[in-house]
């Protein structure tokens, strides 16, 4: 019996549908069975971000009013065969969507399935409701901006109210070290702190994300880059491994670059 | 030839320590006020308390407190913190000094003689509002709207909320008006 594990943030923007597209990648690649179910009916972009827009022929709304059936849905991966994108219909809204229908694809697709990824729409109405319903497992991505950490909060009383809901985990996204550092930005602990919520990632903002999203080809399909590595982190620690999180921070100001300087001359770290 | 370098590296290390707090003071103010505003907001939010009954909710503390011990009432922080499946009220004010047990007595003594006052006041009042309430049975049909705004008849003072929205006031003076009932039960 797989999971189901719904990606959620209140608000918009914030990287849902990127995690969602880069979480159920490296969990594919590491060789689990991975769905991903596009729930922003009206304005889906997972396709897009997986490069598979050409390949949809079915929605999940095909399947709700029995235009086909779920396996006919299904549209595999170009690369990985272990991942499969359920998309969301274009041309309608949330509201041809219920609960009920959205928990039954999912116990269904969980039956064979390791992982059910849901990626919700922004929002706390119908469609945030829609995506919860088949879940036992949540991802708050947020970002260390007030807004986003203020409706981070509301989503975990929402998902605290949910019984269905076993475990709730908080993924921080386009964390900027730099301004971090010169105290612009709240950081990783602030907002830990705030949210009282425990850490499944910390992922670095990234020029890459954009431009893998223009390929159509998720960053953790790119060793190299940061952001593919802390994603290819988070998808190991839903797997149940511990995994230190990245250390994405520059040596601190003028003293630390000093320090750092004079380390590599003596071959070890002085002590001021 | 190590130690010219070690004392150079310190000298150099220490000017720029200096430096660099200086420059950290300035700019801890931005994260920092990121983090209080939204400390303080989340904790309305996840309350339903407004700014008003936060502000009421910590003058009633601090006077209730204050009978005990002496403290820092400046420095008195209310927090909302999740704890797992429930949340938890933490309350943290520096205690500036405990008081002996004589004071404490002298003051709970001042505050029962002003509680019984009270109560003598209310059981004077409401003698006059029943015959009031009488007389106004007689004419019952004309002024049903009247009753429905009745306003508490202690007199607490829930006149001024003008920042609340018409449920929430209400939600209040029917809350007040539970105690008023209690308080002349006893
Ligand atoms: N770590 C990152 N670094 C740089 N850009 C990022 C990062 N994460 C997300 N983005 C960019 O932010 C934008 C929004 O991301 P995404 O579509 O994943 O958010 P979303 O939460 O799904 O949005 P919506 O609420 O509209 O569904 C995209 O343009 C994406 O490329
Ligand atoms: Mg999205």
């Amino acid at each position: 019996m797989g999971r189901v594990i719904v990606i959620t943030s209140g608000k918009g923007g914030v990287g849902k549908t990127t995690t969602s597209a880069n979480i159920g990648t490296a969990l594919a690649k590491a060789g689990q069975k991975v769905i991903l179910i596009d729930t922003d009916i009206g304005l889906r972009n997972l396709d897009l971000l997986l490069g598979l827009e050409n390949r949809i022929v079915y929605t999940i709304i095909d399947v709700v009013e029995g235009r086909c059936k779920l396996k006919q849905a299904l549209v595999k991966d170009k690369k990985n065969p272990n991942l499969c994108l359920l998309a969301a219909a274009q041309t309608r809204d949330k509201s041809a969507l219920s609960q009920e229908q959205l928990k039954s694809i999912c116990d269904e697709l969980k039956e064979d399935n390791d992982f059910v990824i849901v990626d919700c729409p922004a929002g706390i109405e119908q469609g945030f409701q829609n995506a919860i319903a088949g879940a036992t497992e949540a991802i708050i991505v947020t970002t260390p901006e007030m807004s986003a950490v203020r409706d981070a909060d509301r989503i975990i009383g929402l998902l605290e109210a949910k019984e269905e809901i076993e475990s709730y985990k908080l993924l921080l996204n386009r964390v900027r070290p730099n301004l971090v550092q010169s105290n612009d930005m709240m950081s990783v602990d602030d907002v830990v702190d705030i949210l009282s919520c425990s850490l499944i990632g910390i992922i670095p903002e990234d020029i890459g994300v954009i431009t893998s999203t223009n390929k159509g080809e998720p960053i953790v399909n790119d060793e190299q880059s940061l952001a593919g590595q802390a994603y290819q982190n988070v998808a190991k620690r839903i797997m149940g491994e511990e995994i230190d999180f990245l250390n994405l921070d520059e040596p601190k100001g003028v003293v630390a670059k000093i320090k750092k300087f004079f380390a590599g001359l003596f071959g070890k770290e002085q002590k001021a | 030839m190590k130690e010219i370098f070690t004392d150079l590296y310190k000298k150099v290390v220490g000017f720029f320590q200096i430096q660099e707090k200086e420059n950290e003071k300035d700019v801890e103010g931005n994260r920092q006020v990121a983090c209080n505003r939204l400390k303080l907001v989340l904790m309305q939010d996840r309350t339903n308390l407004t700014p008003f009954l936060l502000e009421r909710m910590r003058g009633e503390m601090i006077e209730l407190l204050s009978k005990y011990v002496e403290m820092d009432t400046e420095a008195l922080e209310l927090n909302f913190e999740q704890e797992g499946d429930s949340m938890a009220l933490m309350l943290s004010i520096p205690v500036l000094r405990a008081k002996d047990e004589e004071e404490i007595q002298e003051l709970i003594k001042l505050e029962e003689e002003a509680k019984t006052k009270v109560i003598e006041e209310e059981a004077s009042q409401e003698d006059e509002e029943e015959i009031f309430e009488a007389s106004e049975e007689e004419s019952d049909e004309d002024i049903d709207e009247d009753i429905s705004e009745e306003v508490c008849s202690c007199g607490c003072e829930n006149a001024d909320e003008s920042s609340n929205s018409p449920d929430e006031i209400e939600e209040i003076q029917d809350g007040s008006a539970k105690n008023c009932n209690e308080k002349t039960k006893k």
